[in-house]
């Protein structure tokens, strides 16, 4: 392919989808079919063209492109001026991550057609859709901090809306106001961070931030953990790690095609993302606190998911979980494992979630597992596939999952021993929770109605599902060999893993974990968890009660404070200050008028009152 | 315009609506070509602002004199002089750099908008119309006006009408109250700024060398400041001229604490007026700041305190009233509150001393203009429909109103800050630039606006157009027809464009903020090069 086109190539990429949204809004009015076409049509164009990419680029050295100017503030030479550039970035983690998005993300959009068919705005989805994969492309591909918060910000709002696309159910529009708002708080923090390096640095490209900070440390060192954890801030809203966890689970309130893009390949990844973009900037207490909130979130939200009874939530805190564990990859300098496993819970969370959406579909919107049972006879290709996703996230050799978190747990034991026990605890409690999810959903014998009369999905759902439990199997292995995403952070923190302790114990931790799970819930029609551990598997059902506390705390914080800003505004400024100056002028004017008698007797009087007064000063 | 518009029967509705349509088409039409031939146009004296103002202002246009220097130097185009005043130094004299050019962009857009939003003025429609185009001949003047004194008048030319339309057509129990306060003290603001401009006047008069004598020339004003480094501030009540500016078009722009009037007055003027007054006029007081204010910064004694005080009282703007619009039941209390938290940005931006923070203020200013005009003209279509705008009775909207579902959560997204929306454009710049000077306060507005404004906004987002609609219900309509649905695309069309292509804006005002900054002192901080 001749250089001059292939420069192009990342314009079609990044605005297939954008241009896919406006015709969609523009053009498709209530027609279905034209809406999925476009859609459809633009992401596997977006995919072929990063194929194209990736072969041509991979490895390389790609020549920086002269960026567009979007913003430009005074002279560019002189002092004082500002300017936001526009490029692409091209690099193995750019180039790799392109990949992923638009290759997990054309299978979900083929899904969606036959999940999203009976749907009253199919249009409208398909445009949301489209923007959605138009900013998570634009994250990846952006150049500088400010064009990624751009996207970043992008990515928030087509969530908002694929969230609350059945927005006339309440739980359904108060999930996507929650998810935008967790959002916005990391958001907060990430700006700063970006002013912070940028008031330091005076640049925001990545290109010279890279140079910069590796020419000079020291002169970035003095504010460097707090711009690091500040934008790590931003990865904390997006990828929803703990203390912002809590809009994730309750964003299974979109369409579960939905659930499965914001989970697998787009939003939540982008955190990760933006973590190994500027792992250059991390000092080691910014990634000891890095590794400890992805351990933290790890654990507690693998407890949660132990818990749970609805099939989408458990999948999401499962999310949650090996979230977490990308996160603590990063922080224990690993950000290739990091992106590994990205890649591999991509293939397998989007097949998991593509099979809970083929059950939920077949059994008419039920996603209680305990109303479900028998359906692996009923729903046959659903089942082996959905049994691979979860030996892939269980770790089980030689699914792909196994040699992900293998990296990371090596890399963790290399670098920190608590982290590294952290991580093979959670290893056990994945196993445990998702054998039990397959055990109750789908053997035994159906427990409800439902249950019983369900069917296998169409083809347009299933063949996602198998090139998905296809990638799952072998993403791992073809990943060992091909480091996809290259050496782009090792030179800087060089790490030697040793492999041998961490795959035993890992191995050996998920075996426990499916053995207990397979004890407990063998022929199990009720969890007896709550039984055996009593409060805590409660709490653990409660979510800790996090959503209770942050409720409490809003409402005794910003709250309080707009209560009593609305009230000193209404009473104080325009009630007592306003209104008293108006009736301080209307009181003199009333009684200055007591004396504009018009009396000819009274102001005779006053005039004579008058001048003997004067007469008596004066005399 | 207005007064042929006057000499047109009442009962011919249909003529009063298309000929007020025109006109303002017509000055959207030469406001653009305006904008788009600055570049290329001489400096110095020029036909088409002539066109433009000569369309909707009052004044006659009589003999041209010969181009004056300063108009070439301080980069002024298109200009128009005529004595009016010669005794006291007024005369008519117009012209546009790229900052008033921007603005006018702005506004004509924005009064045609609200031209074709007039339709819910069912009575006494001709007198309306009339004051509509009153109103923006006034503001177009006062945005192109190079005489400080015709600054003033003719903003108070398009603040008189606003008293008359909320008091005549405005809606709710309060419309008398409201106007009342929205004018008394908009004419405080503006004897304020009446006051400081005659002082301003006395100085150039005594200072500047009477070669020309003048007096309320705004280019004189510029080039005295730059020859006698502004000696004549600290005699007599020299040193009061500055506060009397400040806090004057502080209060016409609802600076914080004066800022009561604006979500009242917003809440119950008819959406024409509120289109207007929130988008436009409102945004004089900042263009006064921005013109007069700040060039004189350097000069006046005590300045670095009251525009410390500025710094607070615009984060205040932000904080406090976001903190209020949280607590509001009623969509336009909402949308006023949150327009008054905006200005907050423009202060700010003005307040960070900086050519960032400036380009990010005008940024705002433009943007603002074009969403408080789109949010209050949906609001009025909603409220020509319900009847009420109290959000706990509204619901679900989106699914019954899909066109103005849709653009109402998408001015209300712009208000949060979304990218691809020009306010987003304008917000960071603001930020980058106050994060020069003021890092604390810009972590507090950080907050201000991507938490607290993302606040009120969805939650308004959640009551009025999500959730399931109230159980009994008559039917609504959607605007259907394209010259319903035309104002709202406008808007929308132009936030998108700016927003998405901000530079097509910025450089057209870069060269006229270095000039008008180099010549007056206004120093700026230190950015290391790329």
């Amino acid at each position: 392919m001749p250089e001059s086109l292939l420069m192009k190539l990342p314009w079609l990429v990044l605005f297939a989808p954008l241009l896919a949204a406006v015709a969609i809004m523009c053009l498709c009015g209530d027609r279905r079919g034209c809406s999925a076409v476009l859609s459809i049509g633009a992401i596997v164009a977006s995919l072929v063209g990063s194929v194209c990419l990736f072969a041509a680029y991979h490895g390389e050295v790609v020549p920086p492109e002269h960026p567009l100017i979007w913003l430009q503030v005074g002279d560019p030479i002189a002092a004082g001026s500002l300017t936001f550039d526009f490029g692409f970035q091209l690099d193995n983690l750019s180039l790799a991550m392109l990949l992923i998005v638009t290759g997990v993300g054309s299978l979900i959009h083929i899904y969606s057609w036959g999940y999203m068919r009976e749907d009253r705005a199919v249009p409208r989805y398909f445009a949301c859709l489209s923007l959605f994969t138009f900013s998570m492309l634009g994250i990846v591909l952006a150049n500088n901090l400010v064009q990624l918060f751009i996207f970043w910000e992008l990515v928030g709002v087509s969530s908002y809306l694929l969230i609350g696309h059945w927005f006339e159910k309440p739980s359904a529009a108060d999930a996507a106001k929650k998810a935008f708002l967790a959002n916005r708080i990391g958001d907060f923090g990430f700006l700063l961070g970006i002013l912070i390096v940028w008031g330091v640095l005076g640049t925001v490209s990545f290109g010279s931030l890279s140079a910069t900070v590796k020419a000079n440390r020291e002169a970035f060192s003095a504010v460097a953990t707090a711009a690091g954890l500040l934008i790590f801030c931003g990865c904390v809203g997006k990828s929803a790690q703990f203390p912002l966890h809590v809009w994730l689970p309750d964003a299974m309130e979109g369409p579960t095609p939905v659930s499965a893009l914001i989970h697998a390949a787009t939003m939540v990844a982008a955190g990760v993302y933006l973590l190994c973009r500027v792992f250059f900037l991390f000092t080691p207490d910014a990634l000891l606190v890095i590794a400890w909130t992805g351990g933290i979130t790890a654990l507690i939200a693998a407890l949660m998911a132990v818990q749970q009874n609805d099939i989408k939530r458990i999948l999401a805190y499962s999310t949650l979980s090996q979230l977490g564990y990308m996160v603590m990859a990063v922080g224990v300098s690993g950000p290739e494992p990091a992106m590994f496993h990205l890649t591999a819970h991509a293939f397998f969370k989007a097949l998991l979630f593509l099979g809970a959406g083929s059950v939920i579909l077949a059994l008419h919107h039920e996603q209680d597992i305990w109303k479900m049972g028998g359906l692996r006879n009923r729903m046959p290709v659903t089942f082996w596939t959905f049994l691979i996703g979860t030996l892939a996230l269980s770790g089980m050799p030689p699914f792909s999952g196994f040699f992900s978190k293998d990296e990371i747990l090596a890399q963790a034991l290399n670098q920190n021993r608590a982290l590294f026990l952290l991580g093979t605890g959670v290893a056990m409690l994945t196993a445990f929770y998702m054998i039990r999810l397959v055990l109750v959903a789908f053997t035994g014998t159906a427990r409800s109605d439902a249950a019983s009369h369900a069917h296998e999905s169409p083809a347009v759902m299933t063949v996602p599902l198998v090139i998905l439990a296809a990638l799952s199997i072998a993403g791992g292995a073809i990943g060992q060999v091909a480091h996809p995403f290259g050496e782009f952070a090792r030179a800087i923190h060089p790490a030697a893993a040793d492999s041998t302790v961490a795959m035993i114990c890992g191995t050996l931790a998920m075996l426990l974990g499916m053995t207990l799970a397979w004890r407990c819930y063998r022929k199990a029609t009720a969890d007896p968890l709550p039984h055996l551990l009593g409060a805590p598997a409660r709490w653990m059902r409660d979510r800790f009660y996090f959503d209770e506390l942050y409720a409490w705390l809003n409402r005794w914080t910003q709250e309080l404070l707009s209560h009593a800003a609305n009230f000193a505004d209404r009473w104080l400024i325009a009630g007592a200050g306003v209104r008293g100056v108006s009736g301080l002028t209307q009181l003199t004017g009333s009684a200055l008028r007591l004396f504009q008698t018009g009396n000819l007797q009274t102001y005779a009087l006053l005039f004579a009152a008058g001048l003997l007064l004067l007469l008596y000063l004066f005399l | 315009m207005a007064v042929v518009l006057m000499c047109v029967p009442a009962d011919r509705r249909d003529l009063l609506r298309r000929g007020t349509l025109l006109a303002t088409m017509i000055s959207l039409l030469t406001a653009l070509l305006l904008f788009l031939s600055l570049e290329n146009a001489p400096a110095g004296p020029g036909n088409l602002s002539t066109a433009l103002t000569a369309l909707q202002s009052p004044v006659p246009l009589l003999n041209e004199t010969a181009p004056p220097p300063l108009e070439a130097k301080y980069q002024f185009k298109f200009t128009q002089r005529t004595d009016w005043m010669p005794s006291l130094g007024i005369s008519y004299h117009v012209g546009t750099d790229g900052l008033s050019a921007a603005l006018l962009l702005m506004a004509t857009l924005v009064a045609f908008a609200a031209a074709c939003c007039a339709r819910d003025v069912q009575r006494r429609d001709k007198e309306f119309y009339v004051l509509l185009l009153l109103m923006s001949g006034g503001i177009f003047g006062a945005f192109a006006s190079l005489d400080l004194f015709g600054m003033y008048l003719f903003h108070e030319l398009a603040l008189v009408p606003t008293f008359i339309m909320i008091g005549v057509w405005g809606r709710g129990e309060d419309k008398n109250y409201a106007a009342y306060k929205i004018t008394l003290y908009l004419s405080v603001g503006a004897m304020l700024v009446l006051a400081g401009l005659i002082g301003l006047a006395q100085i150039v008069r005594a200072k500047y060398p009477p070669a020309e004598f003048s007096g309320y020339n705004l280019l004189e004003f510029y080039s005295m400041l730059e020859q006698t480094h502004g000696t004549g501030f600290n005699e007599g009540l020299g040193p009061l001229i500055f506060p009397a500016l400040l806090i004057g078009f502080g209060i016409l722009v609802s600076l914080w604490p004066f800022h009561t009037w604006a979500p009242m007055a917003y809440a119950s003027a008819p959406t024409a007026t509120a289109m207007m007054h929130a988008g436009v006029i409102k945004k004089f007081g900042l263009y006064g700041l921005i013109r007069i204010v700040l060039p004189l910064h350097p000069y006046a004694p005590n300045a670095d305190y009251w525009w410390q005080l500025l710094l607070w009282f615009g984060l205040a703007n932000i904080l406090w009233c976001g903190l209020v619009a949280m607590r509001q039941k009623d969509l336009n209390w909402l949308l006023g509150n949150s327009s008054v938290a905006h200005m907050g940005f423009v202060f700010l931006g003005i307040a960070s001393l900086n050519f960032i923070g400036l380009t990010g203020a005008v940024l705002v200013m433009v943007a603002h203009g074009l969403l408080a005009a789109l949010a209050f003209g949906l609001s009025g279509h909603l409220y020509a429909q319900t009847k009420t705008l109290e959000m706990s009775k509204l619901g679900g909207l989106r699914r019954e109103m899909p066109f103005i579902g849709t653009a109402l959560l998408m001015a209300l997204l712009a208000g949060c800050g979304v990218p691809g929306f020009a306010n987003f454009v304008g917000e960071i710049t603001v930020l980058f630039g106050l994060w020069k000077t003021q890092p604390i306060v810009t972590a507090i507005v950080c907050w201000a606006a991507l938490v607290i404004g993302a606040v009120y906004m969805l939650r308004a987002a959640r009551q009025v157009l999500h959730g399931p609609p109230p159980a009994i219900r008559p039917n609504y309509t959607d605007a259907r027809d394209w010259s319903e649905r035309l104002p709202f695309v406008l808007l929308l069309g132009a936030l998108l464009f700016f927003g998405l292509f901000p530079n097509w804006l910025t450089e057209k005002m870069n060269r006229s903020y270095h000039r008008i900054g180099q010549s007056t002192g206004m120093h700026t901080t230190q950015v290391s090069p790329r």
